[in-house]
């Protein structure tokens, strides 16, 4: 999407903007089509478990090597040359590891609050940025990034891998196409049963409780709605093809108040223009539901998972008929009358994924961010997407914060700025 | 990895199957009963007579694993078991044949078409794999995939295949078909179609991380237990001198043939009286001799005692596979290894130590049956 694009998509939040996420997500994700040889040198900055898991799935991209590694936290730098299996560079200040040579671009998995800083001095410093979602913790610090981003001419890519994930891009394909009729409402879950604490070599040790559980508190993350909800944010976005135009949200920490401060359970309910809805719930009390989100259309509906998909078609609605003089001769009788409202319970039909493209969500993201970074091609999952996905994020957040409806128009880039462009 | 059938088809499996999950149930119990807290005045020093032990248990490469553990309170406990439990899930999650979206289906899927690159550590893994396979003269083999389902053991229960079958199985089956490339750290199959399968090493590696894991985090005593067939002993309980694990006579996991005593050091056991069928008089069991595309036949459980869960895991099939000469050749290459057959058939099993600990004496005499000690070099 372009910039102009981008202004628009945002500047009138009333309907223009429903075409522009459209135009990204209806391409389909690159092909493997990687220069043969070529190598991309990495820099994380965060090496933590998800920077772990962005490492190993990395460095299954051919070509791609790690030469830095980032942390404020000395035993991360073990385990990052763990899975290097080699004396990866170390830096304990990002800004050296951003002076090194040897780094082409860069992925960030920093705690939320540290993303703006460390994504806007990697793309200032002319690398193409593979940022952790949510995209920043702030409306203000989303638009610093979307504005580097035009500025430098150096991509980001936000990390949510979904996006790319074959089974999303079909059922995403088929709602497009009008498989699933009018699309009216989507239903996400994200449903745990567990403390979503890490453990803490000494329980004690404050310093060390907020630096490893930093999703426990405010000042570094949004909790449940950052680090669960982008995802399916981002997906209800591409799937009613924009951002919401307001939210109202509820939330608290009900059951596990082990001093943490963000809540350990959300409900959150997205409306988009046309009244067309996105519920989100996040839980750490069961996990019954897990993570699922449902498309619901008038002619049929889709059920995501983190590893498939499902397609089901409504009950065709019944014909209208002809009455023969028998009924009129003889009556209908009378009884006492009840018919359960079911859900359905019949078989789906699984959402077929193309044979030429493996890998999973994750996989896939990497490729195509280390594609991105040797074609110089914007990345599917961009900073528009990911700006949409943030924002939804921070206002829903506040949302419950302040319980009340907040609308999306009060903090969109302004008009004057649209025009400008 | 290879996930345990059901429904077992002939009746004896059912028996044997049965008994089996009982009796290791019985095995998990009697484990915490041997491994009890430390009574006042015998712990040997004062962590010890603070922390207690724990269990945990939770399926994993189609099997469950059981984490024992001496903590100081059940929350440093929860703490560890999320950390371990969190580090098996993720190399199921790598390391699977089963799951469609993990690394090795990938590679599976892809190998066969083009050089697929992969990450250090399942480079390293496959490598290691492929050593072992070299070692043991191809009795260790991860590409024995497509013998098993010629055979009907994939998810089954087993048949004799038709030779065409056959032969097709034994084109996409062999070690030395896989190429791997180090300075790429790719892997390519010389032949469309085959597929790796690591079952037969990855829950001894899997056992391997969460010590490492646990040892890292402080931890002096644990057991852990992938699904009984791998058992790592880590330190030993307050006042005890090591873990005890009993060998169970095959197909009867209420009779013990030996109690070992583990420290820091690992156990593995592979059988053949879980998964088996029979023709004309002959016993074709799920274990494949790579060598020949047919089952092993003639051996009914193999145990072994070596320095980690990976090598032990990697030993007990060429060990079950060579029988006992052979395979006492083999593991007199290894350090620090012992190791136990129960050869024969299954109303007429023969015990047969190497180097087994506390076997000088009356080995085997719980069977009713004479061991084979010439063998044992103790």
């Amino acid at each position: 999407m372009s910039e102009m694009d981008r202004r628009t998509f945002v500047g009138n939040a009333a309907g223009a903007f429903a075409g522009a996420l459209l135009v990204a997500g209806c391409k389909e994700a690159p092909k493997s089509v990687l220069p043969a040889g070529a190598q991309v040198r990495l820099g994380l900055i965060g090496t933590g478990s998800r920077g772990q898991e962005l490492m190993r799935t990395f460095l299954r991209v051919p070509g791609v090597r790690f030469t830095g590694l980032c942390d404020v936290y000395e035993p991360r730098f073990a385990e990052g040359r763990e899975i290097t299996r080699e004396q990866t560079p170390i830096y304990h200040d990002y800004r050296e590891l951003l002076a090194a040579k040897d780094v082409d671009a860069v992925v960030v998995a920093t705690p939320l609050s540290f993303h703006a800083e460390h994504i806007i001095a990697a793309l200032e410093s002319g690398r193409y940025v593979y940022g952790e979602k949510s995209m920043a913790k702030t409306v203000k610090e989303c638009d610093q990034i979307v504005e580097t981003v035009k500025r430098t001419g150096n991509y980001y890519q936000v990390g949510v891998q979904y996006h790319y994930a074959t089974w999303y891009r079909e059922t995403l394909r088929r709602i497009r196409e009008g498989k699933l009729g009018q699309v009216t409402q989507v239903y996400a879950y994200w449903h745990r049963n567990n403390n979503w604490r890490r453990p803490v070599p000494d329980p004690h040790d404050t310093k060390l409780e907020r630096l490893i559980n930093w999703r426990m508190y405010k000042q570094y993350s949004l909790g449940l709605m950052a680090e669960l909800g982008s995802h399916h944010i981002a997906f209800a976005n591409e799937v009613f093809g924009g951002v919401p135009e307001s939210v109202v949200g509820s939330g608290g920490i009900d059951y596990w108040k082990d001093g943490r401060e963000t809540y350990d359970n959300v409900q959150v309910v997205y409306r988009y223009p046309g009244g067309k809805t996105l519920s989100f719930s996040a839980i750490t009390t069961n996990a019954h539901e897990g993570a699922q989100l449902k498309v619901f259309g008038t002619e049929g509906s889709a059920v995501l998972t983190e590893a498939d998909g499902m397609l089901f078609y409504e009950a065709k609605k019944l014909k209208t008929s002809a009455v023969t003089k028998v009924l009129i001769n003889h009556g209908i009788m009378t009884g006492a009358s009840y018919m359960p409202e079911m859900p359905y319970r019949g078989k789906g039909e699984a959402v077929p994924v193309p044979d030429d493209v493996e890998g999973n969500a994750n996989y896939l993201a990497c490729e195509s961010f280390v594609h991105s970074v040797l074609t110089h091609q914007r990345p599917e999952a961009d900073d528009q997407l990911g700006w949409g996905e943030a924002v939804a994020v921070i206002l829903g957040n506040q949302a419950i914060e302040q319980e009340k409806r907040i609308w999306f128009r009060d903090y969109m880039p302004k008009k004057v700025e649209a025009s400008a462009s | 990895m290879s996930r345990e059938s059901n429904p077992i088809k002939t009746t004896v499996g059912v028996c044997l199957g049965a008994w089996a999950r009982l009796a290791g149930m019985c095995l998990a119990l009697l484990c915490m009963q041997i491994a009890r807290p430390a009574r006042p005045g015998q712990a040997s020093g004062h962590a010890a007579q603070r922390s207690k032990l724990y269990v945990q248990s939770q399926q994993a490469m189609g099997t469950a694993f059981t984490i024992y553990l001496y903590a100081g309170s059940e929350e440093q406990a929860d703490a560890l078991y999320g950390a371990a439990f969190e580090e098996i899930d993720r190399l199921d999650r790598t390391l699977s044949n089963y799951k469609p979206d993990s690394e090795l289906s990938r590679i599976n899927r892809l190998a066969g078409r083009e050089a697929v690159t992969t990450d250090p550590e399942m480079f390293s893994l496959l490598q290691s794999c492929l050593e072992y396979s070299k070692r043991s003269g191809g009795t260790f083999d991860i590409t024995v995939g497509p013998l098993m389902r010629a055979w009907g053991f994939f998810r089954g229960q087993g048949r004799y295949p038709a030779p065409w079958q056959l032969d097709r199985a034994r084109e996409k089956v062999g070690w030395q078909k896989v190429q791997l490339d180090t300075g790429a750290r790719t892997i390519h199959f010389a032949v469309d179609g085959m597929e790796l399968d690591l079952g037969g090493i990855g829950k001894g590696y899997a056992v391997d991380s969460v010590i490492r894991q646990l040892r890292t985090a402080g931890v002096k005593a644990a057991m852990v237990d992938a699904g009984s067939s791998t058992i790592y002993a880590l330190g030993a309980p307050p006042g005890e001198k090591g873990w005890l694990v009993r060998v169970p006579k095959p197909g009867d996991r209420s009779q013990t043939i030996s109690t070992v005593l583990l420290r820091d050091e690992s156990l593995s056991t592979s059988g053949s009286y879980e998964k088996f069928f029979q023709l004309n008089g002959r016993t074709y069991c799920h274990i494949m001799d790579p060598r020949t595309g047919e089952p092993v036949e003639g051996m009914l459980q193999a145990t072994v005692i070596a320095v980690d869960g990976t090598t032990t895991e990697a030993l007990s099939k060429p060990m079950f596979v060579m029988g006992t000469a052979e395979g006492a050749k083999y593991l007199a290459g290894f350090p620090h290894v012992s190791g136990l057959w129960v050869a024969g058939e299954i109303r007429a099993p023969r015990v047969v130590p190497w180097n087994w600990p506390g076997c000088a004496g009356d080995c085997g005499d719980s069977l009713g049956a004479r061991g084979e000690r010439k063998a044992n070099r103790q």
